[in-house]
C-alpha cells in the first residue's frame, strides 16, 4: 500500500480512543511487510521492530492512532444521549453524518431541535452538547436492543482530495502520523541504519497521552521523536504559532523538546535539502512527545508537527506531500544516527570535575 | 457486610493519615489473605491464592477532609480542602480531628447570601476562647462526622467514598474459596489527592490484570446530569470517566462474567471524576485495567448514599471473575 492509501484507509476506518482496535488491524499489517517484528503492547499500541545492523541502541517513533469522538452515555426514547471522547468542537457537531458502533456499526445522524421552533434567545447560542441526540432511526425497543451505554461514536467523513496534492478527512489528527512512520520505514528498506527502530503507533493520545506513557516505558529508548499535527496558517490566525501547509514538517523547539534533537533534524533537513519550518513551542507541547520526554529517567526527545488546517473537525486539511517529507526526514535522520549522538545529549563536566 | 462497612464509614481517615482505617481493615482481612503487607506510601496489600494471572484489585482507604492552616488568637482555626470538598452545605457541618476532637464549622458574616461563599470564609469553632486552649497543631486534618445509617437496603454515611470500595473488596475475600489466581487486594491511600497510593503501589506488584473498585455517581435523582446509572440496578462497570477508558477485554470480560451468573450489572459512563483505575493502567508498560463501581448518590457529601444489593453485586462479581480463568 501506498503512503497515500494507507492514509486513506486509515483516516476512513473508525477508532476512537480506547477503541483503536479495527485501525490497529491495518497498522499491523502494512507494518508487518516492512519490519523485523511486530507487536502489540498491553495498553494497544504497536510496536513495528525494524532492527538495525548493530542494534542495541533503540530509537522510537510516535504517532497516535486513536480519534477523538463520541460516545452512548444514555438511551432516551428513540434518541441517543452522547458525550465526548477526546475534544470536538460542540460547534461542529450538529447535522453531521455519524457511525454508532453497536452491536452492528450504524449510520446515524446528530439531531437538533429546527430553527423555526427554538426560541429567538436560543437561536444565536452555541446547542449544547446535552441537547444534542443521535437518530438512527429505530424505534425506543428497538435501540435498546441494538446500542448499549458505552458504545461508541464515530463521524462520517469520507477522505477528500482536494487541489495541489491537499487531502482533507477526519482523524488526520493524527493518522496522518502514523502514515509518515510507514513512510519512513519504506525509505529505511533502501537505507542501512545501525540503531533498532521502534516505530510506535499509540492509542490514547486524546486522552492524556496514556498510550505514549506506556509504550515508551516498555520500549525505553534512547532517543525518541514523535509526530503529530500542528496548526497550518489560514487568513483568521496569526503568523506566529502557526507553520504553513505543504511548506514541509515543523520541527519543534523548546523544553520539551532535546535541543541535540533538534540540531540534528535540522542539519538532516539541510543536507538532503528538504524544506522544514521552525516551530517554537514554550511549554507542554500537548503531545506524545511530552509523555516520552519523562518516560524512566527521561529520553531525550524530538517533535515533528504536520501542518493542519481545521484540527478538531471532521475536515482536518492537510499537504500529503508534507506527510511524505516528514516520513523521508526520519529515515534519513535514523539512517545517520550512531553513538556519538549519546555523548552530545549529555553536556561535558568542566575539566577537573 | 453492613457491620463492617459501618465501622469503616464511622473511622477516620483523610489522605495521608489512613492508619486507623488500615488497622481496621487489618483486623477485618484476618486470617483471609496468605501475607499482608504495608508499603512505603502506606498501602496494605493482602495476596492470596497462587498461579492464574498476577491481578491487582484496589479500593481507597482515604476520605476528603480539612486540614488546619491557621489558628487565631481566639482559637478559632481556619482551614483548606484535602480532595474534593464542596463549600456548598459546610457552614454547621461538624467535623473530627485524629484524637476524636470535634469541631463545629462556622461562617463569617455574608455580604450577599445567594452566593456560595469561598472557603476562605469558613472556619472550625473546637469551643476554645483563646489560642492557648487548642491542642491542635496546624497541619492537623479533620474529616466529616456523621453515623452510619440505613433505610432498609438504602445506606447513609459519610465516606462511602471509598469504604464501601473497601468493604466490597473485604467481602471479596471473605467469599473467595478458591482464587485461580495470584490475587493482590490493595487498599490504597492517597486516591483523593491525586491516586498517589494507587501508582505506587501498581509499580510495586507490576500486575498482569487490574480492577479498581470505587463509587460512581447516579443519574436518578432530581434534575441530575443525564446518566444510565442507578441505585439498586447493579454493579457497575466502567466503559470511561473523566480520566480513563476502561481496557475494552476486561470491561467486556466483568460483563460475560456478570451475565453468565445472573449478578445485576449497568454499564457507567462517568463524566468527571476518576478512580485508581487509571494511575494503575499506565503504570510501566501498562495495565489491562477495569473499574467496577457501586453508585452512590451525593458523593463529597456527609450522606453519601448507596444500595446493599449494589454492593453484594460487586463483590459477587469479582468472586466470579477471580474464580474462572481471565483471558483477555
Amino acid at each position: 500500500m501506498t503512503t497515500a492509501e494507507f492514509l486513506k484507509t486509515i483516516t476512513e476506518a473508525h477508532g476512537v480512543s480506547g477503541y483503536e482496535h479495527n485501525v490497529r488491524d491495518i497498522v499491523v499489517q502494512e507494518f508487518s511487510a516492512l519490519c523485523d517484528e511486530v507487536r502489540v503492547d498491553p495498553m494497544g499500541s504497536v510496536w513495528g521492530v525494524k532492527r538495525g545492523t548493530v542494534g542495541g541502541r533503540r530509537i522510537m517513533l510516535a504517532g497516535h492512532m486513536d480519534e477523538i469522538g463520541l460516545i452512548v452515555k444514555k438511551l432516551d426514547k428513540h434518541v441517543i444521549r452522547f458525550t465526548q471522547v477526546g475534544g470536538f468542537d460542540v460547534r461542529v457537531l450538529p447535522g453531521q453524518p455519524v457511525w454508532v458502533h453497536g452491536r452492528q456499526s450504524m449510520p446515524g445522524v446528530i439531531g437538533m431541535r429546527p430553527p423555526h421552533v427554538m426560541p429567538a434567545a436560543e437561536r444565536d447560542k452555541v446547542i449544547p452538547m446535552e441537547d444534542l441526540f443521535i437518530d438512527v432511526g429505530l424505534t425506543a425497543e428497538e435501540l435498546a436492543q441494538q446500542i448499549r451505554v458505552g458504545d461508541t461514536i464515530t463521524l462520517r467523513r469520507g477522505y477528500v482530495e482536494l487541489k495541489n496534492g491537499l487531502v482533507a478527512s477526519k482523524a488526520m489528527d493524527d493518522r496522518a502520523a502514523v502514515a509518515s512512520l510507514l513512510e519512513c520505514l519504506q525509505v529505511l528498506q533502501g537505507l542501512k541504519h545501525n540503531w533498532d527502530v521502534y516505530a510506535v503507533a499509540t492509542v490514547q493520545e486524546e486522552v492524556g497521552l496514556r498510550g505514549a506513557m506506556t509504550s515508551a516505558y516498555g520500549v525505553a529508548p534512547d532517543a525518541a521523536i514523535a509526530v503529530d499535527v500542528t496548526f497550518a496558517r489560514t487568513p483568521e490566525l496569526p503568523e506566529t504559532g502557526t507553520v504553513e501547509a505543504d511548506k514541509g514538517p515543523g520541527i519543534a523547539r523548546g523544553p520539551n523538546l532535546h535541543p541535540v534533537m533538534y540540531d540534528r533534524l535540522v542539519e538532516t533537513a539541510k543536507r538532503y535539502e528538504m524544506p522544514y519550518q521552525p516551530e517554537p513551542v514554550p511549554g507542554a507541547s500537548g503531545t506524545d512527545a511530552w509523555a516520552i520526554q519523562v518516560s524512566r529517567q527521561g529520553v531525550p526527545t524530538a517533535l515533528l508537527g504536520l501542518p493542519l488546517r481545521y484540527m478538531h473537525t471532521p475536515v482536518e486539511t492537510l499537504s500529503l506531500r508534507d506527510v511524505e517529507r516528514c516520513g523521508r526526514l526520519m529515515a534519513y535522520f535514523i539512517a545517520d544516527l550512531d553513538d556519538t549522538i549519546l555523548d552530545s545529549f549529555r553536556p561535558a563536566l568542566p575539566e577537573g570535575e | 457486610m453492613k457491620d463492617t462497612l459501618r465501622k469503616l464509614c464511622e473511622a477516620y481517615g483523610p489522605s495521608g493519615n489512613e492508619g486507623q482505617v488500615r488497622d481496621l481493615i487489618r483486623s477485618e482481612i484476618e486470617g483471609l489473605a496468605d501475607s499482608v503487607r504495608v508499603d512505603a506510601l502506606g498501602n496494605l496489600i493482602a495476596v492470596k491464592g497462587s498461579g492464574g494471572h498476577r491481578v491487582m484489585l484496589a479500593a481507597h482507604m482515604d476520605e476528603i477532609g480539612v486540614i488546619i492552616t491557621h489558628i487565631d488568637e481566639n482559637g478559632f482555626l481556619r482551614f483548606a480542602p484535602v480532595g474534593g470538598v464542596w463549600t456548598l452545605g459546610l457552614s454547621g457541618r461538624r467535623v473530627a480531628f485524629a484524637d476524636g476532637t470535634i469541631g463545629a464549622i462556622g461562617l463569617e458574616k455574608l455580604d450577599d447570601r445567594d452566593r456560595v461563599p469561598a472557603m476562605a470564609k469558613f472556619y472550625i469553632d473546637i469551643g476554645a476562647s483563646k489560642k492557648d486552649e487548642v491542642h491542635l497543631k496546624v497541619g492537623d486534618m479533620a474529616v466529616m462526622t456523621r453515623p452510619f445509617v440505613t433505610n432498609g437496603g438504602r445506606w447513609i454515611g459519610k465516606a462511602m467514598d471509598n469504604r464501601a470500595g473497601c468493604a466490597v473488596l473485604i467481602e471479596t475475600m471473605r467469599r473467595l474459596k478458591a482464587p485461580k489466581h495470584e490475587v493482590a487486594f490493595v487498599f490504597t491511600t492517597q486516591e483523593e489527592v491525586g491516586l498517589r497510593g494507587a501508582t505506587t503501589s501498581a509499580f510495586g506488584l507490576d500486575p498482569e490484570i487490574a480492577v479498581a473498585v470505587d463509587v460512581t455517581g447516579t443519574g436518578d435523582t432530581p434534575k441530575a446530569a443525564p446518566m444510565a446509572v442507578s441505585l439498586g440496578e447493579g454493579a457497575a462497570i466502567k466503559v470511561r470517566d473523566g480520566g480513563m477508558l476502561a481496557h475494552l477485554g476486561v470491561k467486556d470480560l466483568l460483563v460475560q462474567r456478570a451475565e453468565e451468573n445472573g449478578i445485576a450489572y449497568q454499564l457507567e459512563v462517568l463524566e468527571g471524576g476518576t478512580t485508581d483505575g487509571r494511575a494503575i493502567q499506565t503504570s510501566r508498560a501498562g495495565v489491562p485495567t477495569g473499574v467496577v463501581s457501586v453508585p452512590t448518590r451525593y458523593i463529597h457529601s456527609p450522606s453519601e448514599m448507596i444500595d446493599e444489593r449494589d454492593a453484594e453485586a460487586c463483590a459477587s462479581l469479582l468472586v466470579v471473575l477471580l474464580e474462572n480463568d481471565i483471558t483477555l
